[in-house]
């Protein structure tokens, strides 16, 4: 190898060199580009779900209830006329049925109702006769009058 | 009625009656009945051989004596200063100049309507200009008595108060108590129930009215006992006017006070009396009754806790 040659190659080297430097420049810089943006879009995606009020720790059942409506929606708009009328049997049978179980609560309240009356006018009792009681044992230990005259 | 242990016995010229309560309670009357006649033979003025007589007749300045008449002592001066002078226990000169030189016991022909001499129109006491009771002073530590010599103490006024409290403090850890000297009440006790007391009506009937009191003093002053006729006629009584030296006649035949304690009570009541139906009131900071000589009755209600200091001052 002359010397023109050994020249060249090291230019070359040089270059390689300086090339794979610049690309692991840009490759460290795009890693930490992207992972700025992703945490940023995740904290942002929290941030919004928080502003708006859904913050899945609290209001989870009510996130779920939306999503559910959001979806029926579109299906109870496709529904054929039959389908319809089946629906709307269904409906009824549900709407009697619920009557039928309000019906049977109003009956349980009642029941409740009437076992806690039952269960008061005992304590009522139970108290009056303490009362009673206690005023007896007062009267029993009342102490002896005085009386205060001219000395 | 809870079981209580009752003494009643002859003391202080008329009846003292001991109630305790709680275990040990016959012991602590006994022993409460021998204290208060102990007492009764140190601090009467009509018994020559009583602390009280042997220091009214020493010509001394200041007199050694028993711990009993050193509490009257010290009650004299007390009792001068809550009463702006008109509860004068000083006047003995005087009122056995009205008459009243012996023992006036229950059993004694007791004047049925409250004296009052004709023609005279109801006029309120006042104090004593000497103030005799200023000048009686107390050295606890050497347990001696100052006055001038020729100074008298009367422990009649005051006494029997005093000494339901000193009784008072021997049975406060029982579960309750009462001590009636002759109508100067204290009761109370570490049970904390309440006892009526009834007030007297002068005239002999039914109980004009009652306290529930848990803790306390009741008292009553009047004139329809120990009064007699004096030597010109005219009837005569036990309560002073400090600045005459006579028999006092403001329109008020009986006051009773309530108070904390029995000696307060007695103070108060006394002078209630003395001061007449117009500043009566004024002198039952904590409730009483008052009975003029128009046979009226007037209940006074306990004042506001301020205006009990106020009065105080």
């Amino acid at each position: 190898m002359d010397a023109h040659e050994k020249a060249q190659r090291q230019r070359q080297a040089r270059h390689r060199l300086h090339a794979q430097k610049a690309r692991a420049g840009r490759l460290r810089n795009r890693v930490i580009a992207i992972s700025l943006v992703c945490f940023a879009l995740l904290w942002g995606t929290v941030f919004v779900q928080m502003a708006t009020g859904n913050d899945p720790v609290l209001g989870s059942s009510s996130t779920t209830r939306t999503a559910s409506t959001a979806k029926a929606r579109p299906a109870e708009v496709a529904v054929e006329p039959e389908a319809r009328a089946e629906t709307d049997t269904a409906e009824a049978e549900l709407e009697a049925e619920l009557e039928t179980e309000s019906e049977l609560e109003d009956e349980s309240e009642a029941e409740v109702a009437a076992e806690l009356e039952a269960e008061f006018a005992q304590a009522e009792g139970e108290a009056a006769e303490a009362e009673a009681a206690e005023l007896q044992a007062a009267e029993a230990e009342e102490l002896e009058s005085v009386t205060s005259g001219q000395s | 009625m809870s079981v209580e242990e009752r003494r009643s016995f002859a003391c202080f010229g008329g009846r003292v009656t001991v109630q305790v309560g709680g275990a040990g309670a016959g012991a602590a009357a006994k022993a409460a009945e021998v204290q208060l006649l102990d007492a009764h033979r140190r601090l009467s003025r009509f018994l020559p051989e009583s602390d009280l007589s042997r220091l009214n007749e020493d010509p001394r300045g200041a007199v050694k004596v028993s711990p009993v008449l050193l509490e009257l002592a010290a009650a004299v001066r007390r009792a001068g200063l809550l009463s702006g002078g008109l509860v004068d226990a000083t006047l003995l000169d005087e009122i056995e100049r009205a008459g009243y030189v012996g023992s006036r016991a229950d059993g004694e022909p007791r004047v049925d309507a409250p004296p009052r001499p004709g023609g005279q129109s109801p006029r309120p006491a006042a104090p004593n200009p000497a103030r005799g009771w200023s000048l009686v002073s107390v050295d606890r530590r050497a347990g001696t008595i100052r006055r001038p010599p020729g100074l008298k103490i009367d422990s009649g006024g005051i006494a029997k108060g005093l000494l339901a409290d000193l009784l008072a403090k021997e049975l406060r850890a029982y579960p309750s108590y009462s001590v009636d000297c002759c109508g100067d009440i204290r009761v109370g006790g570490a049970g904390g129930q309440p006892r009526t007391v009834h007030i007297d009506d002068p005239g002999g009937g039914a109980p004009l009215h009652s306290f529930a009191v848990r803790s306390g003093g009741v008292a009553t002053s009047g004139i329809g006992k120990r009064s007699w006729v004096g030597s010109d006629g005219s009837p005569a009584h036990h309560l002073l006017d400090p600045a005459t030296g006579a028999p006092a006649f403001t329109g008020i035949v009986q006051a009773s006070a309530q108070a904390p304690t029995a000696f307060l009570a007695e103070v108060y009541s006394k002078a209630a009396l003395l001061c007449g139906p117009e500043q009566a009131s004024g002198r039952l900071p904590y409730g009483g009754v008052l009975v003029l000589d128009d046979g009226s009755i007037q209940v006074v209600e306990a004042q506001a806790p301020r205006s009990r200091t106020a009065l105080a001052r």
